[in-house]
């Protein structure tokens, strides 16, 4: 058949051109088989008579070439493996035909690996090709280094395209497909944009003349102004007066680029894209006529449609959405806020799906902005009207987050209703984050707690799979802080549990709260004690072992509140199931709490037995949750948690933030401290357990641990952030700094006086960090006693990756205070800044140097002189434990010398420090004094400023 | 048809037989039946597809086997991107057996844990039935005679448990011919023979001229290393009986078995020259006509036969095996371009005897681009679509040989990767049992007719043919 077909084909040179009718022949072969079997031995077949072909001594013309390079292409992609050809197709790259070097070009992209050794063979013809005067030549070439796109194509043509790119000579056609090249040769290798004087040139392509140009160009820069965005600053200006000749131009300007009578849709999208990553530009003339173009796109919206084929509104609508999401990132235009809300709101009435979709969506940014917020509330009934009557789940989803944007202090009692009223409607794939959002809402809106209290109940008896153990836990959390609910809650907890079916997070949330403030609705005759207690008790065998545990703590609280009820619940605790319950906890907790109540007096159970005392107030845990549910949510969704919180954190002031002053600033806010009351040792340690169970999630973020050995973390202003600085006093490794975006870790060791710390930083987010920036400074009082060398980090760190940065450092001499550590970096667009402290004290640099008595007490008298001494008096903030003292002074770094001073119960340490000029000997003493719980500490050194910094860093570790 | 019907009706009556207390009554002296109850357990359902995958025929017999059955055995093996699929597949605790003549699919499904040779057992006989009722199986076949085939699943799968397979009884109900109503008298005969003690012989069968056949068809299996050291080498055989002989004759069967030629040595010692000649047989299995209480304490194989063609018993050997062919192979590898290969086969019984459908096949390396044959007899043609050199020969005499050399012409490939060099593989037919095996007597008695062992004209032929007869090289 194949030679059939060549006589013809020489017959007919017409058809020799493109016809490769065996090419045609073989794939109709192909598909008519009727087996597998039937397809492979076609395959084999054919493979064989072009291995014959290609072994050939006659020399194979580039038609015939051609032809059995793409018999080969076509066996290579229905799935078999091609071992040979690549020579033939490389031979076919220096045809000067167009189909034989389009053949042969589109074997290479598809089948060469880049380690093959023809690569030097292809980077040659691609070579010649660049420098061809063809133009389709030019873009065959480029088109494959752009398929290829490996790190070798990149060394190679590097250099060539960046040139051809801004050559005055290049064909139209030429740069845009080298524009497009580029790009994705950057993606490989960043380094392959040239900076300086190329910077402008590139910028300078948005006012080329070809419109296609201009796109590829605007993707390329907008690739290029991620990475460094200071340097492609001037491309502002440029992107703003071609999009204002662009919007103002009719659509019979741009003739090959308008579609369906909107000029250049993609070209606008893709230069509002680009503008979005700079703020507002600060030329007033720029920014206004960029607002006027804005004007004119809000403008357009509102004219009649100039086609009624869905593509006219689909390229206008991108274009005007594109728009909105400029006006929401620069969130400085009141009237243009306002303007994009109210063509939103025409959205949402809108019949197509996807609109009201998108609108929703992008309301839900708007509902952040302060200016358009009002504008946004507006539309209220619109949006709780769809999440009655939309059909599409995911529109409802987005309703549902708008209402939860869109919620303040005015609207909140009605939103969260409408909410409630949905949730029993509700899908169950969204039922988990409505309730979240429900209780966060209440939460954070709420003036009057009543109110609070039956939201969250409400909560718990619609939906209450879905309440998730935080919800509850809040809720508790915040009637046991807040004393004018507890009677009210107390009351609507036992009138909820009266109804004959209630969820088990019902009983435990009212196993809680009766067992604390049941006392205060003991009075009125149907809530008696007795009455509570079977109540309660009537849920009991339904419940899970958790839920019983709690329920038997509440039983002995009940014992201390109501001593009328103690035999009867002493019944209860004797009875079998509980006694001899298989769950050991269980068993436990009842046999401690019946010998619990049995043997102790009244006075020592109500002290054990004692009302919780307040819980310190924090960022709702809820929120925490909300935040890792959407984990999957997207760059948007993140931007616009963040600025919800911005938002909060400026305007709203949180209902609490007295008390939490308050409570922050007492020590008693130590909740660990009370968790462990005198008599704990006689209660059990269960008990305590539990108690520090429902309360898990407040220690959840912070690693402050039982003893109190550390200091309690400090947040601060970031949410749900954590600071531990202090703690890297007298510790080396550790987690520094974490909030919800990033985590710090430091690793450091240190010998003499010389030290390298690792600094560890994590993105906890599902998105990278971009603009990564940590600087390092040694300022202030430090400067010249200590230098800091800092290996530079990669600029961005990917979704849930770790970097490690090294910083090495020497002390020249002894210093106070710590070098700055800033982290800047940009999270959804977001500019985010920590300023935190490099954990590089002086004591780092300690050297423990052991000693006998004799020694120590002369070289003490040695160091006599008044400035060599620092003392320092203090009072104990966490428990004196002689373990714990222990472990302080030797993380600090000093060698604790035991049986040298007489009174066994001090300390005494010694060791040197090195810097680079001298040696610092240091000797310490600590008297801790446990009746007035006060510690004196004394400390002498050769040099006479370093007392007293030592004194210092080591005072505030107690 | 009403026929099939009535007589599916008496057997469903038997199979729930119980006796007073509720049990299952277990007749005592039916073993056979006896196991049926033990494996309560079998198919859910038979489909046949077309190479497409589209269904021909779709038989349920149990309502745990969905539609959507079909459809996943069509998406996850006949349309599987891989080249090996397994005869059984699972499939969402679903399993599927299937297997493939020409391009026709057969598929038993079912969700329990059956066995599995006893299921492709049942679907080998099924195809066997289906062909001597239409010949091949082919989808032209299949799709025209579609009512027969629904016909025949529902009599030889009842509730998923296989019933009579045997094409002479079935032939007996089962006609192609038009609705037939049969006479009383004929129906309660077909049922009393289908459901009797000889389910597969009817009474009053005459023939003139007494005659059986026997064939002794053996396939031989073989492993050999290039140096010619067997690595594995079986023989799997069947012997085929074609009777037609009057009344209802008993038959007594003899082998050159080693159990019963060493018994009978014992007894006497007339048997010394024989020894020699008698087999080891591994395994064996029979015709359910075969009495196998008499085998297991006799050792003598008697039976009253089927009328017509059935296959007696089947038999595995492995012990002196006497190979009809020697194949040996020479490979060179010139350079990387080039690869000569020279194989000689040698024919290795007697001179008297012709072996016939001799092919040699040679598989060549995946980059070959040209082949040069030179061979002294037969004809050897270098297929690439098959990736090997066949190489056939009509008829060959014992103890010759004969030789082929071919020049491999090799294309350079980017791959680094060897050639595995596949055996070579080889097919034939002798008129020998390579394993030995010997009919030493088939007597045949029938009381009651007046026809005695003597006036029974027998023939007996043996054939040997290779199965997986392959040389490494």
């Amino acid at each position: 058949m194949e030679e059939a077909f060549y006589r013809e084909a020489a017959k007919m040179p017409a058809v020799r051109g493109d016809g490769m009718r065996g090419l045609a022949v073989f794939i109709s072969d192909i598909r008519n088989c009727k087996s597998k079997e039937a397809e492979v031995k076609r395959i084999n077949k054919e493979l064989a008579n072009i291995r014959s072909k290609f072994k050939g001594d006659k020399t194979l013309d580039g038609y015939q070439k051609k032809k059995y390079v793409c018999k080969l292409l076509f066996i290579f992609l229905l799935g078999h493996d091609i071992d040979f050809g690549h020579m033939e197709a490389v031979n076919l790259l220096s045809s000067n035909k167009y189909t034989e070097k389009q053949i042969g070009y589109l074997f290479i992209s598809v089948l060469v690996n880049t380690n093959s050794d023809l690569i030097k063979l292809i980077v040659q013809s691609i070579k010649n090709d660049l420098s061809s005067r063809n133009p389709v030549h030019v873009n065959l070439a480029l088109q494959c280094i752009a398929n290829i796109g490996s790190k070798e194509m990149a060394d190679a043509f590097g250099n060539d395209i960046p040139k051809l790119l801004v050559s005055g000579e290049t064909m139209d056609v030429v740069k845009q497909s080298a524009a497009l090249c580029l790009l994705r040769l950057f993606r490989t290798t960043q380094e392959i944009i040239p900076g300086g004087e190329w910077t402008s040139r590139i910028i300078h392509l948005l006012n080329d003349q070809h419109m296609g140009v201009v796109t590829a160009a605007c993707s390329l820069i907008e690739a290029l102004v991620k990475k460094n965005p200071d340097e492609y600053k001037g491309c502002v200006s440029l992107a703003v007066s071609r999009l204002s000749r662009i919007v103002t131009a009719s659509y019979t300007d741009l003739q090959d680029y308008t579609y369906y009578f909107v000029p250049a849709p993609w070209l606008s999208v893709k230069l509002l894209r680009l503008l979005q990553h700079y703020p507002p530009p600060e030329d007033p003339g720029v920014r206004g006529r960029l607002n006027e173009c804005l004007d004119t796109i809000l403008n357009k919206a509102q004219e009649p449609p100039k086609s009624k084929k869905v593509q006219h509104s689909n390229a206008k609508n991108a274009v005007l959405f594109e728009a909105i999401s400029i006006i929401i990132h620069s969130d400085s235009e009141p009237n243009l806020l306002v303007r994009a809300c109210n063509q939103l709101g025409q959205f949402l009435s809108h019949r197509e799906t996807n609109l009201r979709y998108l609108a929703l969506e992008t309301m839900c940014l708007l509902a952040t902005s302060e200016f358009s917020h009002e504008a946004v509330k507006k539309h209220q009934e619109t949006v709780i009207n769809a999440l009655k009557t939309e059909r599409d789940v995911s529109v409802r989803q987005r309703a549902v987050d708008l209402l939860y944007a869109m919620c303040d202090r005015s609207n909140a009692e009605e939103i969260v209703q409408e909410m409630l009223n949905y949730l029993e409607t509700a899908d169950y794939s969204i039922r988990e984050e409505m309730v979240l959002k429900v209780a966060i809402l209440a939460e954070k809106y709420a003036q009057d707690y009543t109110w609070y209290v039956d939201v969250i109940l409400n909560l718990i008896r619609i939906a209450g799979d879905y309440v998730s153990e935080e919800v509850w836990y809040r809720v508790i959390q915040i009637v046991v802080n807040r004393e004018d609910v507890q009677g009210y809650a107390a009351k609507t907890v036992f009138e909820a549990l009266q109804a004959p079916a209630c969820h088990e997070n019902m009983v435990k949330v009212g196993g809680y709260i009766l067992g604390e403030f049941g006392n205060l609705i003991a009075g009125d005759s149907r809530s008696a004690p007795a009455v509570q207690f079977q109540l309660l008790h009537s849920k009991y065998h339904l419940c899970s072992a958790a839920t019983r545990a709690l329920l038997l703590t509440t039983y002995i609280k009940f014992i201390n509140l109501f001593p009328e009820i103690k035999s009867q619940i002493q019944d209860v605790l004797k009875s079998n199931s509980n006694l001899r319950s298989s769950d050991a906890e269980l068993q436990q907790r009842a046999s401690e709490y019946l010998h619990l109540s049995i043997t102790t007096t009244t006075d020592v159970l109500a002290t054990v037995l004692e009302e919780m005392p307040p819980f310190t107030e924090k960022e709702s845990s809820i929120l925490a949750v909300l935040k890792k549910k959407s984990g999957r949510m997207s760059a948007q969704e993140a931007q616009r948690e963040a600025r919800v919180q911005a938002r909060e954190n400026s305007t709203v002031p949180l209902p609490d933030k007295a008390q939490i002053a308050q409570l922050n600033n007492s020590t008693s806010a130590d909740l660990l401290g009370l968790s462990t009351p005198p008599a704990s040792q006689n209660s059990t340690q269960s008990n305590t357990g539990v108690l520090v169970d429902v309360l898990g999630d407040l220690y959840g973020g912070s690693t402050t641990t039982h003893n109190g050995t550390t200091t309690p973390a400090t947040t601060t202003s970031t949410a749900g952030a954590t600071d531990n600085i202090k703690k890297f006093v007298c510790k080396n490794n550790g987690v520094l700094y974490e909030n919800d975006i990033i985590q710090i870790g430091i690793k450091s060791e240190f010998r003499q006086n010389l030290g390298r710390i690792g600094v560890f930083y994590g993105n906890k987010t599902s998105m990278p960090l971009q603009g990564f920036l940590p600087t390092v400074s040694v300022g202030g009082t430090q400067q010249g006693k200590v230098t800091v060398q800092v290996k530079p980090v990669e600029p961005s760190i990917d979704a849930g990756a770790q970097v490690q940065q090294l910083v090495n450092c020497e002390c020249i001499e002894d210093f106070l205070g710590l070098p700055d550590l800033t982290v800047s970096f940009t999270y959804g667009n977001v500019p985010q800044r920590l300023a935190l402290h490099l954990p590089l004290s002086c004591n780092k640099f300690f050297e423990p140097t052991d000693m006998n008595g004799e020694s120590f007490f002369s070289r003490w008298k040695n160091l006599s002189a008044p400035s060599q001494e620092a003392q320092k008096i203090f009072k104990n903030a966490g428990p004196m434990e002689n373990a714990a003292i222990k472990t302080k002074l030797l993380g600090f770094g000093m060698q604790l010398l035991e049986g040298i001073d007489p009174n066994p119960e001090n300390f005494v340490c010694a060791a040197i420090i090195h810097t680079r000029t001298q040696q610092i000997g240091c000797l310490l003493r600590l008297e801790p004094n446990r009746q007035a719980q006060m510690y004196r500490l004394t400390i002498r050194a050769s040099k006479e400023s370093t007392a007293h910094i030592m004194a210092e860093l080591l005072a505030e570790q107690f | 048809m009403t026929v099939p019907r009535r007589l599916k009706m008496a057997k469903g009556r038997m199979s729930v037989m119980r006796d007073k207390n509720g049990k299952p009554f277990v007749p005592e002296d039916v073993g056979v039946i006896q196991l049926i109850f033990k494996n309560l357990k079998m198919l859910g359902g038979l489909f046949i597809y077309n190479h497409k995958g589209e269904v021909l025929i779709s038989r349920v017999y149990r309502d745990d086997i969905g539609r959507n059955a079909v459809d996943a055995f069509r998406v996850n093996v006949i349309h599987a991107r891989q080249q090996v699929r397994s005869p059984v597949t699972n499939i969402a605790r679903t399993s599927f057996f299937h297997i493939k003549r020409a391009n026709i699919w057969v598929a038993a499904v079912t969700k329990q844990n059956v066995n599995a040779s006893q299921v492709f057992e049942f679907l080998l006989k099924m195809l066997e039935v289906m062909s001597s009722y239409f010949g091949k199986i082919s989808e032209e076949n299949v799709k025209n005679n579609f009512v027969l085939i629904y016909e025949l699943l529902d009599e030889i799968l009842d509730f998923g448990y296989p019933q009579n397979t045997d094409t002479g009884v079935l032939k007996t109900f089962i006609t192609q011919q038009g609705i037939k109503t049969a006479s009383k008298e004929e129906q309660s005969q077909i049922t009393s023979q289908v459901t009797g003690q000889i389910g597969w012989r009817r009474e009053g069968i005459k023939y003139r001229r007494n005659e059986l056949f026997l064939d002794v068809i053996e396939y031989v299996n073989l492993l050999m290393s290039p140096q010619g050291q067997v690595l594995s080498a079986h023989v799997a055989g069947k012997v085929v009986m074609k009777s037609y002989l009057s009344g209802m004759p008993e038959c007594k069967f003899g082998i050159n078995d080693k159990i019963v030629m060493d018994a009978k040595r014992g007894s006497s010692d007339e048997t010394q020259r024989s020894g020699k000649t008698s087999i080891a047989i591994d395994d064996c299995q029979f015709h359910q006509c075969v009495k196998l209480s008499k085998f297991e304490t006799e050792h003598s194989i008697s039976f009253v036969p089927p009328d017509g063609e059935f296959e007696l018993m089947r038999y595995r050997t492995t012990k002196d095996i006497s190979l009809p062919f020697r194949v040996i192979p020479l490979v060179r590898e010139v350079g990387r371009t080039k690869m000569e290969v020279k194989v000689v086969i040698k024919s290795n019984f007697k001179p008297s005897l012709l072996a016939q459908k001799i092919e040699v096949r040679i598989p060549t390396p995946l980059n070959t681009s040209g082949v040069q044959l030179i061979c002294m007899k037969g004809k050897a043609k270098y297929k690439a679509s098959e990736n090997a050199i066949v190489w056939k020969i009509k008829r060959m005499g014992g103890m010759k040989e004969s030789q082929i050399s071919a020049e491999i012409e090799l294309l350079q490939t980017d791959t680094k990767k060897k050639w595995t060099r596949p055996p070579i593989s080889m097919n034939f037919e002798v008129p020998f049992a390579p394993s030995g095996f010997k009919v030493r007597y088939l007597k045949v008695f029938e009381s009651k007719l007046n026809y005695s062992d003597h006036d029974v004209i027998k023939w007996v032929r043996y054939i040997g043919r290779s199965g997986l007869y392959e040389t490494r090289c």
